[in-house]
């Protein structure tokens, strides 16, 4: 069969996908310390037993050696400068806090790239109204005359903190390609879902692709699959959730529509929903309905109705 | 083939619902600690390490294995990640198998974890579908996993009194199990009454959501005396998929699961699994997936899974015991648990279960998989 000559790509723009996660992190021992210990204004760190290397900002682990034991000590709030580069976020710059083993990344402030050395002295600057972030070290700055701090037991130590908010959110655009493209293309402006044949032309694939998962020989032509099904596998979902798209109840359904050979995820409405274990089932007709809005996607179709059931 | 590899030590933290008090990589620790000791090594002894954790998106760590490295002691040994949804423990064990078995490394330490308390589980698990098909209806894979038990009950007779038995047999046997952090007897009637989720999924057809770590040294087989007089000895090993949304997709008998248990069975010549195996440990995140198991594993044929529970074979006392260590339903930290449930069986044929051990256990099955149940693998485990 010869390759689909129908097929180019059509001017979409990206599809928009937002996902906005919210996470309880829990920074372990040696950094719940130094979140605390932010807000008392102090920047602590670890020394840990076996080697006796300090680990600026504390960390449970040494990275040097893998222990696990350490002690919790208070750090001087200069060092000196062993890294920098600018960015369009300002100066980020590498501290070797004076007396730790380590360098951590931080923010270079009140200077220009000109003015920074490997080795330059600097010391904290305090951010006003923030505690228990590493952002409450509003940044570096240079002190050429800064004295050589020393690790200090930490003393009167502040409860550390065991679990901190925070939040993802990611932005994505996610590009149709030619059988994507088409497909919601037609969606949108034909309200017709299109499948491709198989490469020996028993039914569509749906969503259409380029190569069929069976074979892996290249799919056959674009044709139209119904607007009619069968529900191959449904459950009721009662269940709320974060991110959740609607609100419960409603039925996810696997549809195959007539003249495909696989799957399409949609929900089944348009009745009772107390009677939805009774009315909707493996082997249930059901239609596509559309909604009033054309905007390219699977939300065109509102729902899935049944066919032929007295839902009264 | 390669070289023959054994489990030689074997560890997991005390899973719970949310630990506050370490971080991901102070869980990491807390088994990689227990598995070396019960080694008899130490990290200097292992040639080389491998991560395994579920999606980034659990947890907000991205490539976690460079920040836990410190926690392993793993600085400067050959790691790699490895992730593969809910089977992400066996996939893990399986590339540290290779390493051993191709004679890459001598001992290799496999460490599994998630922290699900830190995320939003089912929001995270929506992100596995196709953001153009199907993603805007996705509850997790809870919405997708009802639906086909659903399905499979019109065709094979998983019915939900027969899952409710999964989660009574499997609740009994978390009791015992000092690893378990779900420690709650259930009867049939309580599940079959327990709040809809996705039904036919119920409140107790559902493992619970659980922080934990998982870790095992592989060795070969001239180390091994160094650590056990009795390792549990790998006759197999194998991860399967299928295509995610393909013509000839049933569901309804795993089929990845099936192909990867006969290529598995052939090998460690496994003709009658019913017979021949003394224990199962299988990867339930819902009751019904264990009476699937039964199927694709051989346990039973297919449409028997029903029958072979209300039976009592899959009983601790029954002729084919299935998860004595309560499976997920007493714990599941997900990219762990696949690595527990090989954990588990090892352990058994090692004479060690920490709980309920099956009598003179010889050789042992474990199962795990992930993706919308389109990865499946198995190990065979032997004496």
């Amino acid at each position: 069969m010869l390759p689909i000559p129908d097929t180019s790509p059509i001017d979409m723009a990206p599809l928009k996908s937002d996902l906005s996660m919210p996470y309880t992190l829990t920074p372990g021992r040696a950094a719940g310390a130094f979140l605390a210990e932010l807000g008392q204004r102090r920047i602590v760190g670890s020394r840990f037993k076996k080697s006796g290397k300090v680990v600026v900002p504390a960390q449970d682990f040494c990275p040097l050696s893998g222990d696990s034991e350490f002690e919790l000590v208070e750090a001087p709030a200069t060092g000196t400068l062993t890294a920098y580069t600018e960015t369009a976020a300002g100066l980020i710059v590498l501290i070797r806090i004076d007396g730790s083993d380590v360098d951590f990344a931080h923010r270079l402030i009140d200077a220009s790239l000109d003015e920074l050395s490997i080795g330059a002295r600097v010391e904290a600057v305090w951010a006003e109204g923030i505690e228990n972030s590493i952002l409450a070290i509003a940044g570096f700055r240079l002190a050429p005359d800064a004295p050589v701090g020393s690790i200090r037991p930490l003393q009167d130590p502040v409860p550390a903190l065991e679990v901190i908010p925070y939040r993802l959110d990611l932005h994505y655009e996610h590009a149709f390609g030619p059988y994507y493209g088409r497909l919601f293309d037609e969606i949108k402006t034909q309200r017709r879902i299109m499948g491709v044949r198989t490469p020996d032309g028993e039914g569509a694939l749906l969503p259409p692709r380029e190569i069929c998962d069976v074979t892996h020989r290249p799919t056959g032509t674009w044709v139209e699959v119904k607007q009619t099904g069968t529900v191959r596998a449904m459950s009721i979902i009662n269940l709320e959730f974060v991110g959740q798209k609607q609100a419960p109840p409603y039925i996810y359904a696997e549809i195959m529509l007539d003249g495909a050979l696989t799957r399409l995820i949609h929900t089944v409405a348009g009745f009772d929903m107390n009677r939805a274990k009774e009315l909707v089932k493996p082997g249930t007709r059901v239609r596509a309905v559309w909604r009033d809005t054309q905007t390219g996607s699977l939300d065109d179709i509102s729902h899935f109705e049944l066919i032929d059931a007295d839902t009264k | 083939m390669g070289r023959h590899v054994g489990i030689v030590g074997v560890g997991q933290t005390h899973h719970s619902r949310r630990r506050t008090d370490v971080s991901q990589a102070g869980l990491v620790r807390e088994a990689v600690d227990r598995a070396l000791v019960d080694a008899k090594l130490t990290i200097e002894d292992i040639d080389s390490v491998v991560v395994a954790s579920g999606p980034v998106l659990f947890a907000a760590v991205n490539q976690p294995e460079k920040w836990v490295v410190d926690a392993i002691g793993a600085a400067l040994k050959p790691l790699v990640r490895v992730t593969s949804g809910g089977g992400t423990g066996l996939a893990g064990a399986l590339a540290g198998y290779y390493q051993v078995a191709g004679g890459f490394a001598d001992r290799v330490l496999v460490v599994a974890y998630d922290k699900l308390s830190e995320g939003a589980l089912q929001y995270s698990i929506s992100t596995l579908y196709d953001p153009f098909w199907g993603r805007e209806f996705a509850v997790g894979i809870m919405g997708f996993s009802a639906a086909y038990w659903r399905a499979r009950m019109d065709v094979l007779g998983h019915t939900e009194e027969a899952a409710a038995m999964v989660a009574v047999k499997n609740r009994h046997n978390a009791m015992n199990n000092p690893y378990a952090h779900v420690k709650k007897e259930v009867t049939v009637e309580e599940v079959l009454n327990s709040k809809p989720l996705a039904w036919p999924i119920k409140l107790l057809d559902v493992p619970p959501i659980s922080d934990g770590a998982a870790a095992v040294v592989l060795s070969t087989e001239k180390l091994a005396a160094q650590s056990t007089d009795r390792p549990a000895w790998i006759h197999g090993m194998g991860y399967f998929c299928e295509a995610d949304n393909a013509a000839a997709r049933s569901l309804l008998v795993s089929e990845p699961l099936a192909i990867a248990a006969r290529r598995v069975y052939r090998s460690a010549g496994i003709t009658n699994p019913r017979r021949q195996f003394d224990v199962v440990e299988v990867q339930e995140p819902y009751t019904c997936f264990e009476l699937s198991y039964y199927e694709s594993l051989g346990l039973c044929a297919p449409g028997e899974a029903a029958e072979l529970i209300r039976s009592g074979a899959t009983s601790l006392n029954g002729d084919i015991p299935v998860n004595p260590s309560g499976g997920c339903a007493g714990a599941n930290p997900i990219g762990a648990a696949g690595l527990i449930r090989l954990i588990e069986a090892a352990s058994q044929v090692m004479g060690k279960a920490a709980g309920n051990q099956i009598p003179n256990a010889r050789l042992a099955l474990a199962q795990s998989g992930g993706g919308w149940a389109n990865l499946r693998g198995v190990a065979v485990l032997g004496a």
